[in-house]
């Protein structure tokens, strides 16, 4: 009888430590994945400054993701979407990503709008340890070092700056001026784009600040138009961005300016600058090749005025659709029996995809997770957008 | 160059005169800093973008519509912030205005923030320069000097020859005197927090095409506002312009001749050297006391 008790207890015993990690194991792996759907979460600025690189994206990619689920999802899998709001804010991207992660329990991330917000994410993503591809964070913190699962579909910022300068060159110009926000969004262009002047062996022949509060640039076009510049980088968001152009053009400076991604919204920029003819010789950097009102957008343009009626349209629609593009892509070669290894996989070794709207193909490679490195170059021309240029970048 | 960046200074001065003047006059009623002052500009600046670009208002019942919102808040942020802890510490009454600034933000963001960037809105006057010799200016430039000079005329008419402008000196001179004689004290604070709210409502109107508008515009703004009243000398609405036009040009002219990267940090550095050196700023009153 004591024998027989004693077996009992020494069996429950073993029984309570082994089989809790037997559905752990398991868990681990389905975490987000259930017959029919598999979960993905989405963070971003849903309100605020931001909420281009954010909501509009998500509301792209939203749009993908419907499409698929209508012809069926993924291997029988409907993807389900769950946002939320980092309000471009690092406090609260922690929060947001915390809660995806271990509220939520989604299966991967997709987002990532503010770099500032997604760099102060990251750690807390590591800890999750589950696959992310980033569709706007342009910081190369983002990606930089090399995490196992986390995967960017965004341009980085030194891919950005060196870009800038290659355009100015091709455009043939000799004298290079640069002006620039110095936080630490406008460092993290600033000094790739120093680095890459020294590089080329080029010394820029003007180099001003301007604040991201600024409402008057006339100390910086000044000075700027002492040095003569054939064209102007400018490492500016909107509203300094629109500010200079504007009291450029009041002083009748107008070299050809050249921006990147956050100025990327060339109809919001103009509305923004107010002054008819000011951006006629503006440039700027687009993650895609396309604007949501060019006719190969059609079919895309028409769902998001169902889905998102509310919401104006923006060439960051068209961000968001390409980045899920990827992420479909990739769920479906991970196959039916999903997990996130699979997927981190599929990523490492993602080569030449092309998805018909980013300029070029994504590849990724165990080192390099930084999978998108050509940037297309637009222009205003009367109301259209128009792409100039195609400047494929080697690191 | 120097005739480009006084011209700019001067013009970039008129719209932290305008800001400062509604801190100032706030401050000279009740001896209060409101800190929640720029966001009360913000607001406006998003009244006046509902009521004129949203709803199609023609511009001046839009502006004036949109002063009269201000002054509204104004007293609101007074009978919530301000009224409830009159008698607590003063930085109970600082702690009070700061939150009210985060809520006033939070709202702006709920109700507009995600309308757009930072959001364009129409000039009054177009946007072709104005050339006079080698100074160019826009348009909008000019209706803010305009605007800050009538500002100034009506403020000090109002408080020199108006009997509710008196009775608001009469408060800040002396609250208790005030209530023996027989003023009623809180409504002359409610009144001027609607006054110093207004005031930041036609800045706001007034500027919003040169600023744009955004629910993070608040703090920059008020940084250089309260630059403006320490160097003019808080208490002082001629001190709050003669600040303003100063702050200004001080910004322009290290941008232009020293570096760019000094504009940022110019209001800062005003700060510190004038209480460093002379508390009172230029027009600010010496305490006197009777022997």
């Amino acid at each position: 009888m004591r024998t027989f008790r004693f077996a009992a207890i020494l069996l429950s015993v073993l029984a309570a430590s082994v089989l809790p990690a037997v559905p752990a194991a398991h868990a681990q792996s389905a975490v987000g994945v259930t017959a029919d759907t598999v979960k993905i979460g989405t963070f971003g600025a849903l309100t605020g400054p931001g909420y281009l690189y954010g909501k509009i994206i998500m509301n792209g990619a939203e749009t993908v993701y419907n499409e698929v689920n209508k012809a069926g999802g993924i291997h029988g899998r409907k993807i389900v979407l769950v946002r939320e709001d980092d309000r471009c804010d690092a406090a609260a991207a922690i929060a947001a990503v915390k809660k995806l992660i271990f509220q939520e329990q989604v299966f991967m991330l997709h987002g990532g709008g503010c770099s500032n917000a997604t760099i102060a994410a990251r750690p807390e993503i590591e800890k999750g340890n589950l696959p992310f591809v980033v569709f706007a964070s342009v910081a190369d913190e983002v990606t930089v070092p090399t995490h196992p699962q986390i995967f960017s579909t965004a341009l980085s910022a030194s891919i950005e700056s060196a870009s800038q300068l290659e355009f100015a060159l091709k455009q043939g110009a000799t004298r290079i001026a640069v002006i620039s926000q110095r936080d630490a969004w406008g460092r993290s262009r600033y000094t790739p784009l120093m680095e890459h002047f020294k590089r080329k062996g080029i010394t820029p022949v003007a180099d001003e600040e301007l604040s991201g509060d600024a409402n008057d640039a006339t100390p910086q076009v000044l000075r700027l138009r002492q040095a003569r510049p054939d064209a102007v980088l400018m490492v500016l968001y909107p509203k300094p961005g629109a500010v200079f152009l504007r009291d450029a053009h009041k002083v009748g400076f107008k070299p050809v300016a050249i921006g990147q991604t956050a100025l990327g919204d060339l109809i919001a920029f103009r509305e923004q600058v107010g002054i008819p003819g000011a951006i006629d010789r503006f440039y700027t950097i687009s993650h895609v090749r396309y604007t949501v009102e060019d006719p190969e957008m059609e079919k895309w343009r028409a769902l998001l005025q169902q889905n998102f009626s509310s919401d104006r349209l923006s060439v960051y629609n068209v961000v968001g659709i390409a980045s899920a593009q990827v992420v479909v892509e990739v769920l479906k070669r991970a196959g039916k029996d999903l997990t996130r290894e699979k997927v981190q996989a599929e990523l490492q070794k993602l080569k030449g995809f092309d998805t018909g709207i980013y300029p070029g193909v994504i590849t990724c490679t165990p080192t390099d997770h930084q999978c998108h490195k050509t940037p297309a170059w637009i222009q205003l021309v009367g109301d259209k957008v128009k792409t100039v240029a195609v400047t494929p970048v080697e690191r | 160059m120097l005739a480009y960046l006084l011209v700019s200074g001067l013009a970039s001065g008129c719209l932290y005169a305008l800001v400062a003047m509604g801190l100032v006059v706030v401050y000279k009623s009740t001896t209060v800093v409101n800190f929640a002052h720029g966001e009360l500009f913000m607001v406006a600046g998003f009244f006046a973008y509902t009521l004129h670009v949203l709803l199609r208002v023609p511009y001046l019942p839009a502006l004036l519509l949109a002063v009269l919102a201000s002054f509204a808040l104004g007293m609101l942020t007074e009978r919530l912030a301000y009224r409830p802890l009159m008698h607590a510490p003063t930085i109970s009454l600082v702690l009070a205005a700061v939150g009210f600034s985060f809520v006033l933000k939070g709202l702006a963001r709920q109700i507009w923030g995600g309308r757009g960037d930072y959001i364009p809105f129409p000039p009054l006057l177009g946007t072709d320069p104005i050339i006079f010799g080698e100074i160019v200016l826009v348009p909008q430039q000019l209706v803010v000097v305009a605007a800050t000079i009538i500002c100034m005329v009506l403020f000090a008419a109002f408080f020199r020859w108006t009997r509710t402008g008196k009775t608001m000196q009469a408060t800040a001179e002396n609250a208790k005197a005030a209530r023996l004689v027989g003023i009623r004290v809180d409504r002359v604070y409610a009144l001027t927090w609607g006054l110093g709210a207004a005031a930041a409502g036609v800045a706001a109107v007034l500027m919003a095409p040169l600023t744009f508008v955004y629910p993070d515009i608040g703090m920059s703004l008020l940084v250089k506002a309260f630059a403006a009243a320490v160097l003019g000398g808080f208490g002082s609405l001629p001190g709050a312009i003669l600040g303003g036009l100063s702050v200004g040009v001080i910004e322009q002219l290290a941008g232009g001749y020293l570096h760019t990267s000094l504009m940022e940090i110019s209001a800062f550095v005003i700060i510190m050297a004038v209480l460093i050196v002379r508390p009172t700023g230029f027009l600010g009153a010496r305490g006197l006391r009777r022997v």
